[in-house]
Protein backbone atom coordinates (compact mmCIF):
# COMPACT_ATOMS: atom_id res chain seq x y z
CA UNK A 1 0.00 0.00 0.00
CA UNK A 2 1.51 3.24 -1.03
CA UNK A 3 1.69 6.15 1.27
CA UNK A 4 -0.83 8.73 0.27
CA UNK A 5 0.39 12.26 0.93
CA UNK A 6 -2.72 13.14 2.93
CA UNK A 7 -2.28 9.99 4.87
CA UNK A 8 0.88 11.16 6.49
CA UNK A 9 -0.34 14.71 6.79
CA UNK A 10 -3.43 13.70 8.66
CA UNK A 11 -2.23 10.79 10.66
CA UNK A 12 1.07 11.58 11.95
CA UNK A 13 1.38 14.31 14.43
CA UNK A 14 4.52 12.74 15.60
CA UNK A 15 7.74 13.68 13.95
CA UNK A 16 9.10 10.18 13.76
CA UNK A 17 8.56 7.82 10.85
CA UNK A 18 4.93 7.26 10.09
CA UNK A 19 5.05 3.95 8.39
CA UNK A 20 1.61 3.07 9.56
CA UNK A 21 -0.15 1.02 6.98
CA UNK A 22 1.92 -2.04 6.49
CA UNK A 23 -0.59 -3.42 4.05
CA UNK A 24 -2.42 -5.18 6.83
CA UNK A 25 -0.63 -8.35 5.87
CA UNK A 26 1.23 -8.89 9.08
CA UNK A 27 -0.33 -8.76 12.48
CA UNK A 28 0.47 -5.16 13.02
CA UNK A 29 -2.26 -3.21 14.70
CA UNK A 30 -3.73 -0.43 12.69
CA UNK A 31 -3.29 1.84 15.62
CA UNK A 32 -4.99 5.14 15.53
CA UNK A 33 -4.21 8.78 15.12
CA UNK A 34 -1.68 10.18 17.49
CA UNK A 35 0.65 7.32 16.98
CA UNK A 36 3.22 5.96 14.65
CA UNK A 37 3.10 2.41 15.78
CA UNK A 38 5.96 0.63 14.20
CA UNK A 39 7.29 -1.87 16.64
CA UNK A 40 10.73 -0.40 16.23
CA UNK A 41 9.64 2.98 17.53
CA UNK A 42 8.10 1.71 20.73
CA UNK A 43 11.25 1.29 22.82
CA UNK A 44 11.10 5.06 23.21
CA UNK A 45 7.71 4.84 24.86
CA UNK A 46 7.14 3.75 28.41
CA UNK A 47 4.73 0.85 28.77
CA UNK A 48 2.80 -0.23 31.84
CA UNK A 49 4.27 -3.21 33.69
CA UNK A 50 1.03 -5.11 33.15
CA UNK A 51 1.64 -4.70 29.41
CA UNK A 52 -1.71 -3.15 28.71
CA UNK A 53 -0.64 -1.85 25.34
CA UNK A 54 -2.21 -2.00 21.93
CA UNK A 55 0.23 -4.76 21.01
CA UNK A 56 -0.93 -7.01 23.80
CA UNK A 57 -4.65 -6.71 23.35
CA UNK A 58 -6.55 -8.50 20.66
CA UNK A 59 -7.63 -6.37 17.77
CA UNK A 60 -11.03 -8.01 17.67
CA UNK A 61 -11.65 -7.20 21.30
CA UNK A 62 -13.82 -4.24 20.40
CA UNK A 63 -15.36 -5.87 17.37
CA UNK A 64 -18.79 -6.30 18.86
CA UNK A 65 -18.40 -3.68 21.58
CA UNK A 66 -21.05 -1.02 21.80
CA UNK A 67 -21.27 2.45 23.26
CA UNK A 68 -24.19 4.78 23.58
CA UNK A 69 -25.30 6.64 20.52
CA UNK A 70 -25.54 9.77 22.62
CA UNK A 71 -21.80 9.69 23.33
CA UNK A 72 -21.15 9.68 19.63
CA UNK A 73 -23.63 12.51 19.12
CA UNK A 74 -21.90 14.60 21.79
CA UNK A 75 -18.43 14.01 20.37
CA UNK A 76 -19.54 14.60 16.82
CA UNK A 77 -21.25 17.80 17.83
CA UNK A 78 -18.08 19.05 19.49
CA UNK A 79 -16.16 18.14 16.37
CA UNK A 80 -18.55 20.17 14.23
CA UNK A 81 -18.51 23.07 16.67
CA UNK A 82 -14.75 23.12 16.79
CA UNK A 83 -14.44 22.87 13.03
CA UNK A 84 -16.97 25.65 12.56
CA UNK A 85 -14.94 28.09 14.62
CA UNK A 86 -12.03 27.73 12.24
CA UNK A 87 -13.70 27.96 8.88
CA UNK A 88 -15.47 30.41 6.66
CA UNK A 89 -18.56 29.07 4.98
CA UNK A 90 -20.24 25.79 4.39
CA UNK A 91 -17.82 24.39 1.83
CA UNK A 92 -14.91 25.02 4.09
CA UNK A 93 -16.66 23.32 6.98
CA UNK A 94 -17.52 20.30 4.88
CA UNK A 95 -13.95 20.12 3.66
CA UNK A 96 -12.71 20.08 7.20
CA UNK A 97 -15.17 17.39 8.31
CA UNK A 98 -14.15 15.38 5.27
CA UNK A 99 -10.50 15.69 6.29
CA UNK A 100 -11.30 14.45 9.76
CA UNK A 101 -13.07 11.39 8.38
CA UNK A 102 -10.32 10.55 5.94
CA UNK A 103 -7.81 8.94 8.37
CA UNK A 104 -10.65 6.87 9.82
CA UNK A 105 -11.27 5.41 6.39
CA UNK A 106 -7.65 4.33 6.06
CA UNK A 107 -7.73 2.56 9.41
CA UNK A 108 -11.13 1.02 8.98
CA UNK A 109 -9.91 -0.45 5.72
CA UNK A 110 -7.10 -2.27 7.49
CA UNK A 111 -9.54 -3.41 10.10
CA UNK A 112 -11.98 -4.68 7.48
CA UNK A 113 -9.28 -6.63 5.64
CA UNK A 114 -7.90 -8.04 8.81
CA UNK A 115 -11.31 -9.25 9.87
CA UNK A 116 -12.57 -10.59 6.59
CA UNK A 117 -9.25 -12.38 6.28
CA UNK A 118 -9.22 -13.95 9.70
CA UNK A 119 -12.83 -15.01 9.49
CA UNK A 120 -12.63 -16.58 6.04
CA UNK A 121 -9.55 -18.62 6.79
CA UNK A 122 -9.15 -19.41 10.41
CA UNK A 123 -5.40 -19.80 10.31
CA UNK A 124 -4.51 -17.52 7.47
CA UNK A 125 -1.69 -15.99 9.43
CA UNK A 126 0.08 -19.22 10.19
CA UNK A 127 3.18 -19.83 8.16
CA UNK A 128 2.05 -23.06 6.55
CA UNK A 129 -1.17 -21.83 5.07
CA UNK A 130 -0.15 -21.57 1.46
CA UNK A 131 -3.64 -22.46 0.34
CA UNK A 132 -5.36 -19.69 2.20
CA UNK A 133 -7.04 -17.19 -0.03
CA UNK A 134 -5.45 -13.76 -0.10
CA UNK A 135 -7.41 -10.91 1.40
CA UNK A 136 -9.86 -9.86 -1.21
CA UNK A 137 -8.64 -6.38 -1.85
CA UNK A 138 -10.82 -4.93 -4.57
CA UNK A 139 -9.06 -4.37 -7.87
CA UNK A 140 -12.01 -3.01 -9.76
CA UNK A 141 -14.41 -0.20 -8.92
CA UNK A 142 -17.48 -2.35 -8.45
CA UNK A 143 -16.07 -4.66 -5.77
CA UNK A 144 -14.73 -1.59 -4.00
CA UNK A 145 -18.17 -0.01 -4.01
CA UNK A 146 -19.70 -3.21 -2.68
CA UNK A 147 -17.11 -3.25 0.08
CA UNK A 148 -18.20 0.26 1.08
CA UNK A 149 -21.92 -0.28 0.62
CA UNK A 150 -21.87 -3.55 2.59
CA UNK A 151 -19.07 -4.41 5.03
CA UNK A 152 -17.90 -0.86 5.76
CA UNK A 153 -21.43 0.39 6.38
CA UNK A 154 -22.19 -2.63 8.56
CA UNK A 155 -19.05 -2.11 10.60
CA UNK A 156 -19.91 1.53 11.19
CA UNK A 157 -23.67 1.59 11.28
CA UNK A 158 -24.80 -2.03 11.73
CA UNK A 159 -26.59 -2.07 8.41
CA UNK A 160 -25.85 -1.80 4.70
CA UNK A 161 -26.24 1.44 2.80
CA UNK A 162 -29.56 1.85 1.02
CA UNK A 163 -28.55 2.19 -2.62
CA UNK A 164 -25.64 2.05 -4.98
CA UNK A 165 -25.87 3.66 -8.39
CA UNK A 166 -23.74 4.53 -11.38
CA UNK A 167 -24.07 7.89 -13.06
CA UNK A 168 -26.35 7.61 -16.08
CA UNK A 169 -24.72 10.55 -17.81
CA UNK A 170 -22.21 9.59 -20.52
CA UNK A 171 -20.28 12.72 -19.52
CA UNK A 172 -19.49 11.37 -16.10
CA UNK A 173 -18.82 7.65 -16.22
CA UNK A 174 -16.48 8.11 -13.25
CA UNK A 175 -19.32 9.09 -10.89
CA UNK A 176 -21.03 6.70 -8.51
CA UNK A 177 -23.60 7.30 -5.81
CA UNK A 178 -24.08 5.58 -2.48
CA UNK A 179 -27.29 6.51 -0.68
CA UNK A 180 -28.08 6.43 3.00
CA UNK A 181 -31.74 7.20 3.73
CA UNK A 182 -31.07 8.26 7.29
CA UNK A 183 -27.39 8.77 8.13
CA UNK A 184 -26.67 7.87 11.72
CA UNK A 185 -24.17 10.68 12.14
CA UNK A 186 -26.92 13.21 11.44
CA UNK A 187 -29.40 11.74 13.92
CA UNK A 188 -29.00 14.57 16.37
CA UNK A 189 -27.96 17.29 13.95
CA UNK A 190 -30.61 19.78 12.96
CA UNK A 191 -29.06 22.25 10.63
CA UNK A 192 -30.58 25.75 10.64
CA UNK A 193 -32.55 26.68 7.57
CA UNK A 194 -30.06 29.23 6.32
CA UNK A 195 -27.43 26.48 6.27
CA UNK A 196 -29.63 23.99 4.46
CA UNK A 197 -26.86 23.14 2.02
CA UNK A 198 -24.68 21.81 4.79
CA UNK A 199 -24.51 18.11 5.35
CA UNK A 200 -22.38 17.01 8.29
CA UNK A 201 -22.19 13.54 6.81
CA UNK A 202 -19.23 15.11 4.97
CA UNK A 203 -17.40 13.34 7.77
CA UNK A 204 -18.61 10.00 6.40
CA UNK A 205 -17.69 11.15 2.89
CA UNK A 206 -14.17 11.59 4.23
CA UNK A 207 -14.22 8.07 5.62
CA UNK A 208 -15.25 6.73 2.21
CA UNK A 209 -12.53 8.75 0.57
CA UNK A 210 -9.99 7.24 2.96
CA UNK A 211 -11.16 3.74 2.12
CA UNK A 212 -10.94 4.43 -1.62
CA UNK A 213 -7.49 5.96 -1.38
CA UNK A 214 -6.32 3.20 0.89
CA UNK A 215 -7.30 0.68 -1.77
CA UNK A 216 -5.48 2.64 -4.43
CA UNK A 217 -8.56 4.27 -5.95
CA UNK A 218 -7.99 7.98 -6.06
CA UNK A 219 -11.37 9.61 -5.52
CA UNK A 220 -13.21 12.70 -4.33
CA UNK A 221 -16.25 12.01 -2.20
CA UNK A 222 -18.89 14.48 -1.11
CA UNK A 223 -22.19 14.30 0.79
CA UNK A 224 -25.38 15.86 -0.57
CA UNK A 225 -28.86 16.35 0.82
CA UNK A 226 -31.46 14.62 -1.31
CA UNK A 227 -34.51 14.56 0.91
CA UNK A 228 -37.64 12.70 -0.02
CA UNK A 229 -40.99 12.90 1.69
CA UNK A 230 -40.36 9.66 3.48
CA UNK A 231 -36.67 10.28 4.20
CA UNK A 232 -36.06 13.94 5.06
CA UNK A 233 -32.44 13.21 5.94
CA UNK A 234 -31.64 11.20 2.83
CA UNK A 235 -28.03 11.70 1.86
CA UNK A 236 -26.25 10.82 -1.35
CA UNK A 237 -22.51 10.27 -1.27
CA UNK A 238 -21.08 11.17 -4.63
CA UNK A 239 -17.85 9.35 -5.50
CA UNK A 240 -15.81 10.77 -8.37
CA UNK A 241 -12.90 8.58 -9.34
CA UNK A 242 -9.76 10.08 -10.82
CA UNK A 243 -8.61 9.64 -14.43
CA UNK A 244 -5.87 7.21 -13.49
CA UNK A 245 -8.46 4.93 -11.91
CA UNK A 246 -10.65 5.06 -14.99
CA UNK A 247 -7.67 4.30 -17.24
CA UNK A 248 -6.76 1.32 -15.11
CA UNK A 249 -10.35 0.08 -15.20
CA UNK A 250 -10.12 -0.15 -18.99
CA UNK A 251 -6.87 -2.11 -18.84
CA UNK A 252 -8.20 -4.49 -16.22
CA UNK A 253 -11.43 -4.91 -18.14
CA UNK A 254 -9.46 -6.02 -21.21
CA UNK A 255 -7.33 -8.32 -19.07
CA UNK A 256 -10.46 -9.94 -17.72
CA UNK A 257 -9.79 -8.99 -14.11
CA UNK A 258 -12.89 -8.72 -12.02
CA UNK B 1 -59.25 18.20 31.00
CA UNK B 2 -58.29 21.67 29.88
CA UNK B 3 -54.80 23.07 29.58
CA UNK B 4 -54.65 26.83 29.97
CA UNK B 5 -50.97 27.47 29.63
CA UNK B 6 -47.50 25.98 29.76
CA UNK B 7 -44.10 27.41 30.67
CA UNK B 8 -40.49 26.20 30.78
CA UNK B 9 -37.85 28.07 32.79
CA UNK B 10 -34.16 27.35 32.46
CA UNK B 11 -31.62 27.30 35.26
CA UNK B 12 -30.97 31.00 34.87
CA UNK B 13 -34.58 31.68 35.77
CA UNK B 14 -35.32 32.66 32.21
CA UNK B 15 -38.59 31.70 30.57
CA UNK B 16 -37.47 29.74 27.51
CA UNK B 17 -40.88 28.59 26.39
CA UNK B 18 -44.40 29.81 26.96
CA UNK B 19 -47.70 29.02 25.40
CA UNK B 20 -51.22 30.05 26.29
CA UNK B 21 -54.33 28.46 24.95
CA UNK B 22 -56.94 31.08 25.49
CA UNK B 23 -59.85 32.16 23.43
CA UNK B 24 -59.19 35.53 21.93
CA UNK B 25 -61.58 37.79 20.07
CA UNK B 26 -60.04 36.58 16.84
CA UNK B 27 -59.71 33.05 17.98
CA UNK B 28 -56.33 31.49 17.41
CA UNK B 29 -56.63 27.77 17.08
CA UNK B 30 -54.91 25.92 19.86
CA UNK B 31 -54.95 22.23 20.34
CA UNK B 32 -56.73 22.55 23.64
CA UNK B 33 -59.08 25.44 23.19
CA UNK B 34 -61.20 25.75 26.24
CA UNK B 35 -64.79 24.61 26.11
CA UNK B 36 -66.77 27.52 27.46
CA UNK B 37 -69.19 25.33 29.37
CA UNK B 38 -66.59 24.56 32.01
CA UNK B 39 -65.85 28.12 32.93
CA UNK B 40 -67.10 29.25 36.26
CA UNK B 41 -69.41 32.12 35.54
CA UNK B 42 -68.06 34.30 38.28
CA UNK B 43 -64.81 35.19 36.62
CA UNK B 44 -65.86 36.70 33.37
CA UNK B 45 -65.02 33.46 31.64
CA UNK B 46 -61.34 33.70 32.25
CA UNK B 47 -59.55 32.64 35.40
CA UNK B 48 -58.05 35.68 37.12
CA UNK B 49 -54.50 34.48 36.77
CA UNK B 50 -54.67 34.97 33.03
CA UNK B 51 -55.73 38.48 33.62
CA UNK B 52 -57.74 40.39 31.12
CA UNK B 53 -55.69 43.40 32.09
CA UNK B 54 -52.78 44.82 30.16
CA UNK B 55 -50.43 42.38 31.71
CA UNK B 56 -48.37 40.70 29.04
CA UNK B 57 -47.37 37.06 28.86
CA UNK B 58 -43.92 38.20 29.94
CA UNK B 59 -45.36 39.52 33.16
CA UNK B 60 -47.28 36.29 33.63
CA UNK B 61 -44.12 34.28 33.20
CA UNK B 62 -42.34 36.41 35.80
CA UNK B 63 -45.20 36.09 38.23
CA UNK B 64 -45.35 32.36 37.78
CA UNK B 65 -41.61 31.95 38.18
CA UNK B 66 -41.66 33.97 41.37
CA UNK B 67 -44.52 31.92 42.71
CA UNK B 68 -43.11 28.47 42.00
CA UNK B 69 -39.63 29.52 43.08
CA UNK B 70 -40.88 30.68 46.46
CA UNK B 71 -43.19 27.72 46.89
CA UNK B 72 -40.56 25.17 46.12
CA UNK B 73 -38.16 26.86 48.56
CA UNK B 74 -40.81 26.98 51.24
CA UNK B 75 -41.68 23.32 50.65
CA UNK B 76 -38.05 22.35 51.08
CA UNK B 77 -37.72 24.39 54.23
CA UNK B 78 -40.77 22.80 55.80
CA UNK B 79 -40.58 19.27 54.44
CA UNK B 80 -36.85 18.81 54.07
CA UNK B 81 -34.55 18.86 51.03
CA UNK B 82 -36.19 15.81 49.49
CA UNK B 83 -39.68 17.20 49.59
CA UNK B 84 -40.94 18.67 46.38
CA UNK B 85 -43.73 20.94 45.43
CA UNK B 86 -46.09 19.21 43.03
CA UNK B 87 -49.14 21.39 42.45
CA UNK B 88 -51.53 23.87 43.94
CA UNK B 89 -55.17 24.62 43.42
CA UNK B 90 -57.10 27.80 43.38
CA UNK B 91 -60.82 27.96 42.87
CA UNK B 92 -60.13 28.70 39.19
CA UNK B 93 -57.18 26.67 38.10
CA UNK B 94 -54.57 24.13 39.10
CA UNK B 95 -50.85 24.73 38.72
CA UNK B 96 -48.68 21.68 38.09
CA UNK B 97 -44.95 21.79 38.69
CA UNK B 98 -42.00 19.61 37.80
CA UNK B 99 -38.37 20.53 38.33
CA UNK B 100 -35.36 18.54 37.13
CA UNK B 101 -32.22 18.18 39.25
CA UNK B 102 -30.65 20.64 36.80
CA UNK B 103 -33.20 23.26 37.88
CA UNK B 104 -35.20 23.30 34.71
CA UNK B 105 -38.76 24.09 35.69
CA UNK B 106 -41.88 22.93 33.89
CA UNK B 107 -45.17 24.61 34.78
CA UNK B 108 -48.62 23.80 33.48
CA UNK B 109 -51.92 25.45 34.34
CA UNK B 110 -55.05 23.39 33.89
CA UNK B 111 -58.63 23.38 35.06
CA UNK B 112 -59.18 22.42 38.68
CA UNK B 113 -60.54 18.95 37.97
CA UNK B 114 -57.46 17.83 36.07
CA UNK B 115 -55.58 14.84 37.46
CA UNK B 116 -51.90 15.19 38.36
CA UNK B 117 -49.81 16.23 35.37
CA UNK B 118 -46.50 15.43 37.01
CA UNK B 119 -45.86 12.39 34.84
CA UNK B 120 -46.85 14.30 31.73
CA UNK B 121 -44.43 17.10 32.59
CA UNK B 122 -41.70 14.56 33.22
CA UNK B 123 -42.40 12.94 29.87
CA UNK B 124 -42.22 16.32 28.18
CA UNK B 125 -38.78 16.72 29.72
CA UNK B 126 -37.56 13.24 28.78
CA UNK B 127 -39.07 12.73 25.38
CA UNK B 128 -39.25 16.23 23.98
CA UNK B 129 -36.94 18.59 25.83
CA UNK B 130 -33.97 16.24 25.99
CA UNK B 131 -34.56 14.39 22.74
CA UNK B 132 -35.09 17.43 20.55
CA UNK B 133 -33.59 20.24 22.57
CA UNK B 134 -30.58 18.96 24.41
CA UNK B 135 -29.40 16.29 22.02
CA UNK B 136 -29.64 18.55 19.01
CA UNK B 137 -25.99 18.67 18.18
CA UNK B 138 -25.80 21.46 15.68
CA UNK B 139 -23.67 24.25 17.16
CA UNK B 140 -25.67 27.35 18.06
CA UNK C 1 -28.11 4.53 47.77
CA UNK C 2 -25.51 1.78 47.87
CA UNK C 3 -22.83 1.11 45.28
CA UNK C 4 -24.40 -2.21 44.35
CA UNK C 5 -27.77 -0.60 43.83
CA UNK C 6 -26.18 2.03 41.59
CA UNK C 7 -24.47 -0.75 39.64
CA UNK C 8 -27.77 -2.52 39.19
CA UNK C 9 -29.45 0.62 37.94
CA UNK C 10 -26.59 1.20 35.52
CA UNK C 11 -26.73 -2.34 34.15
CA UNK C 12 -30.48 -2.20 33.77
CA UNK C 13 -30.44 1.16 31.99
CA UNK C 14 -27.66 0.06 29.66
CA UNK C 15 -29.70 -2.98 28.67
CA UNK C 16 -33.06 -1.32 28.28
CA UNK C 17 -32.85 2.41 27.73
CA UNK C 18 -29.71 3.14 25.76
CA UNK C 19 -29.55 3.46 21.96
CA UNK C 20 -26.29 1.84 20.98
CA UNK C 21 -23.69 2.33 18.32
CA UNK C 22 -20.55 0.51 17.24
CA UNK C 23 -17.86 1.32 19.77
CA UNK C 24 -15.09 1.58 17.20
CA UNK C 25 -16.82 4.46 15.42
CA UNK C 26 -16.84 6.42 18.67
CA UNK C 27 -13.28 5.45 19.57
CA UNK C 28 -11.91 6.41 16.20
CA UNK C 29 -13.92 9.60 16.08
CA UNK C 30 -12.50 10.68 19.42
CA UNK C 31 -9.07 9.79 18.07
CA UNK C 32 -9.44 12.12 15.11
CA UNK C 33 -10.57 14.90 17.43
CA UNK C 34 -7.43 14.58 19.56
CA UNK C 35 -5.23 14.23 16.48
CA UNK C 36 -6.79 17.34 14.97
CA UNK C 37 -6.15 19.31 18.15
CA UNK C 38 -2.55 18.14 18.31
CA UNK C 39 -2.11 19.27 14.73
CA UNK C 40 -3.86 22.62 15.18
CA UNK C 41 -1.93 23.43 18.34
CA UNK C 42 1.43 22.27 17.00
CA UNK C 43 1.69 19.53 19.60
CA UNK C 44 1.40 22.02 22.45
CA UNK C 45 -0.03 19.28 24.65
CA UNK C 46 -0.93 21.55 27.55
CA UNK C 47 -3.13 23.50 25.20
CA UNK C 48 -4.59 20.26 23.80
CA UNK C 49 -5.44 19.16 27.36
CA UNK C 50 -7.17 22.50 27.88
CA UNK C 51 -9.16 22.23 24.66
CA UNK C 52 -10.25 18.68 25.47
CA UNK C 53 -11.38 19.81 28.90
CA UNK C 54 -13.34 22.64 27.33
CA UNK C 55 -15.06 20.32 24.86
CA UNK C 56 -15.86 18.00 27.71
CA UNK C 57 -17.37 20.85 29.68
CA UNK C 58 -19.69 21.71 26.79
CA UNK C 59 -20.66 18.08 26.50
CA UNK C 60 -21.17 17.67 30.23
CA UNK C 61 -23.62 20.55 30.44
CA UNK C 62 -25.89 18.77 27.94
CA UNK C 63 -25.06 15.19 28.80
CA UNK C 64 -26.41 15.62 32.33
CA UNK C 65 -29.90 16.19 30.93
CA UNK C 66 -29.72 13.02 28.89
CA UNK C 67 -28.41 11.23 31.94
CA UNK C 68 -31.28 12.43 34.11
CA UNK C 69 -33.87 11.74 31.45
CA UNK C 70 -32.66 8.17 31.02
CA UNK C 71 -31.93 7.34 34.64
CA UNK C 72 -34.78 9.23 36.25
CA UNK C 73 -32.76 9.46 39.45
CA UNK C 74 -33.22 12.31 41.85
CA UNK C 75 -30.76 14.46 43.70
CA UNK C 76 -27.89 12.63 45.43
CA UNK C 77 -27.87 12.77 49.22
CA UNK C 78 -24.12 13.34 49.46
CA UNK C 79 -20.90 13.41 47.47
CA UNK C 80 -20.25 9.70 48.03
CA UNK C 81 -23.53 8.89 46.39
CA UNK C 82 -22.65 11.28 43.57
CA UNK C 83 -19.40 9.39 43.00
CA UNK C 84 -21.24 6.07 42.69
CA UNK C 85 -23.78 7.65 40.37
CA UNK C 86 -21.01 8.90 38.10
CA UNK C 87 -19.05 5.66 38.08
CA UNK C 88 -21.78 3.05 38.04
CA UNK C 89 -24.59 4.78 36.19
CA UNK C 90 -23.05 7.67 34.22
CA UNK C 91 -20.01 5.96 32.75
CA UNK C 92 -22.08 2.81 32.31
CA UNK C 93 -24.83 4.27 30.19
CA UNK C 94 -22.56 6.39 28.01
CA UNK C 95 -19.45 4.25 27.66
CA UNK C 96 -20.46 0.85 29.04
CA UNK C 97 -17.72 0.91 31.67
CA UNK C 98 -17.82 1.18 35.46
CA UNK C 99 -14.64 2.71 36.85
CA UNK C 100 -13.82 1.95 40.47
CA UNK C 101 -14.43 4.63 43.09
CA UNK C 102 -11.66 4.69 45.66
CA UNK C 103 -9.08 6.71 47.63
CA UNK C 104 -11.56 8.88 49.51
CA UNK C 105 -10.21 11.61 51.70
CA UNK C 106 -11.47 11.58 55.27
CA UNK C 107 -13.70 14.60 54.70
CA UNK C 108 -15.46 12.73 51.86
CA UNK C 109 -14.73 15.54 49.45
CA UNK C 110 -12.18 13.85 47.18
CA UNK C 111 -12.09 10.51 45.44
CA UNK C 112 -10.40 8.72 42.57
CA UNK C 113 -11.87 6.95 39.59
CA UNK C 114 -9.75 4.04 38.42
CA UNK C 115 -10.39 3.02 34.84
CA UNK C 116 -9.81 -0.65 34.08
CA UNK C 117 -11.20 -0.10 30.63
CA UNK C 118 -11.30 3.05 28.57
CA UNK C 119 -12.97 2.76 25.20
CA UNK C 120 -11.74 6.20 24.15
CA UNK C 121 -8.15 4.97 24.39
CA UNK C 122 -8.58 1.67 22.55
CA UNK C 123 -6.08 1.41 19.65
CA UNK C 124 -4.14 4.37 20.98
CA UNK C 125 -0.46 4.88 21.35
CA UNK C 126 0.85 8.34 22.15
CA UNK C 127 3.40 9.96 19.84
CA UNK C 128 6.94 8.93 20.55
CA UNK C 129 8.29 12.45 20.65
CA UNK C 130 9.66 12.44 24.16
CA UNK C 131 6.96 14.85 25.35
CA UNK C 132 3.50 13.40 24.79
CA UNK C 133 3.87 10.77 27.48
CA UNK C 134 4.77 13.50 29.97
CA UNK C 135 2.34 16.18 28.88
CA UNK C 136 -0.72 14.87 27.06
CA UNK C 137 -3.73 13.52 28.97
CA UNK C 138 -5.39 11.70 26.12
CA UNK C 139 -8.75 11.23 27.86
CA UNK C 140 -8.84 14.71 29.39
CA UNK C 141 -12.28 15.25 27.89
CA UNK C 142 -13.65 13.18 30.81
CA UNK C 143 -12.55 15.85 33.30
CA UNK C 144 -14.51 18.50 31.45
CA UNK C 145 -17.56 16.28 31.13
CA UNK C 146 -17.69 15.73 34.88
CA UNK C 147 -17.12 19.41 35.59
CA UNK C 148 -19.88 20.51 33.21
CA UNK C 149 -22.36 17.85 34.24
CA UNK C 150 -21.95 18.37 37.97
CA UNK C 151 -22.09 22.14 37.68
CA UNK C 152 -25.59 21.72 36.26
CA UNK C 153 -26.64 19.88 39.39
CA UNK C 154 -25.19 22.55 41.66
CA UNK C 155 -21.78 21.08 42.35
CA UNK C 156 -18.56 22.84 41.53
CA UNK C 157 -15.82 20.27 41.20
CA UNK C 158 -12.24 20.00 40.05
CA UNK C 159 -11.05 16.95 38.13
CA UNK C 160 -7.72 15.90 36.67
CA UNK C 161 -5.89 12.77 35.67
CA UNK C 162 -3.02 11.62 37.84
CA UNK C 163 -1.99 8.57 35.82
CA UNK C 164 -2.72 6.91 32.49
CA UNK C 165 -1.68 3.56 31.05
CA UNK C 166 -0.98 5.39 27.79
CA UNK C 167 1.82 7.17 29.65
CA UNK C 168 3.25 3.89 30.83
CA UNK C 169 1.54 4.01 34.24
CA UNK C 170 0.02 0.84 35.60
CA UNK C 171 -3.38 2.40 36.12
CA UNK C 172 -5.52 5.13 34.68
CA UNK C 173 -6.68 7.30 37.53
CA UNK C 174 -8.67 10.50 37.73
CA UNK C 175 -8.89 12.62 40.86
CA UNK C 176 -12.17 14.41 41.57
CA UNK C 177 -12.63 17.06 44.28
CA UNK C 178 -15.75 18.81 45.43
CA UNK C 179 -15.13 22.53 45.63
CA UNK C 180 -18.55 23.70 46.79
CA UNK C 181 -22.26 23.36 46.31
CA UNK C 182 -23.64 26.13 44.14
CA UNK C 183 -26.63 28.23 45.20
CA UNK C 184 -29.69 28.40 42.97
CA UNK C 185 -29.72 31.24 40.56
CA UNK C 186 -32.23 33.87 41.52
CA UNK C 187 -34.43 35.59 39.02
CA UNK C 188 -33.05 38.97 38.00
CA UNK C 189 -34.29 41.82 40.20
CA UNK C 190 -37.27 43.70 38.94
CA UNK C 191 -36.41 47.10 37.64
Amino acid sequence: MSQHPRHSAMLSISTSNSNLANAGADKQQPSQNVSTPTQSSSPGLRVPSNRKTIYDRHLNRSRTAELSRASFAFLFSEMVTYAQRRVTGIQDLEKRLNEQGYPLGLRLLDLLFYRTMSSSTSSSLSSSSTSSSPPNRPLRILPLLHLIHGPLWRLLFQRSADALEHSVSPETPNEYMITDNDPLVNTYISVPREMSMLNCAAFVAGIIEGVCDGCGFEAKVSAHNQPTEMWPGRTVFLLRFGDSVMEREKVLERAGVR
Amino acid sequence: MVVYSFYIFDRHAECIYKRRWLPRPTSISGKASRPTSEIPSSSNGVPPVFGQSDRTTDDDAKLIFGTVFSLRNMVRKLGGEDDSFVSYNTSQYKLHYYETPTNIKFVMLTDVKSPSMRVALQQIYINLFVEYGVLDSYPR
Amino acid sequence: MSTTKASRIGEELWKTRVDKINAELVTLTYGTIVAQLCQDYDSDYNEVNKQLDKMGYNIGMRLIEDFLAKSNVGRCANFRETADMIAKVGFKIFLNISPTVTNWTSDNNQFSLIFEENPLADFVELPDDGRAQDELWFSNIFCGVLRGALEMVQMQIEAHFVSDVLRGDDTTEMRVSLVRYIEDEMPPEEE
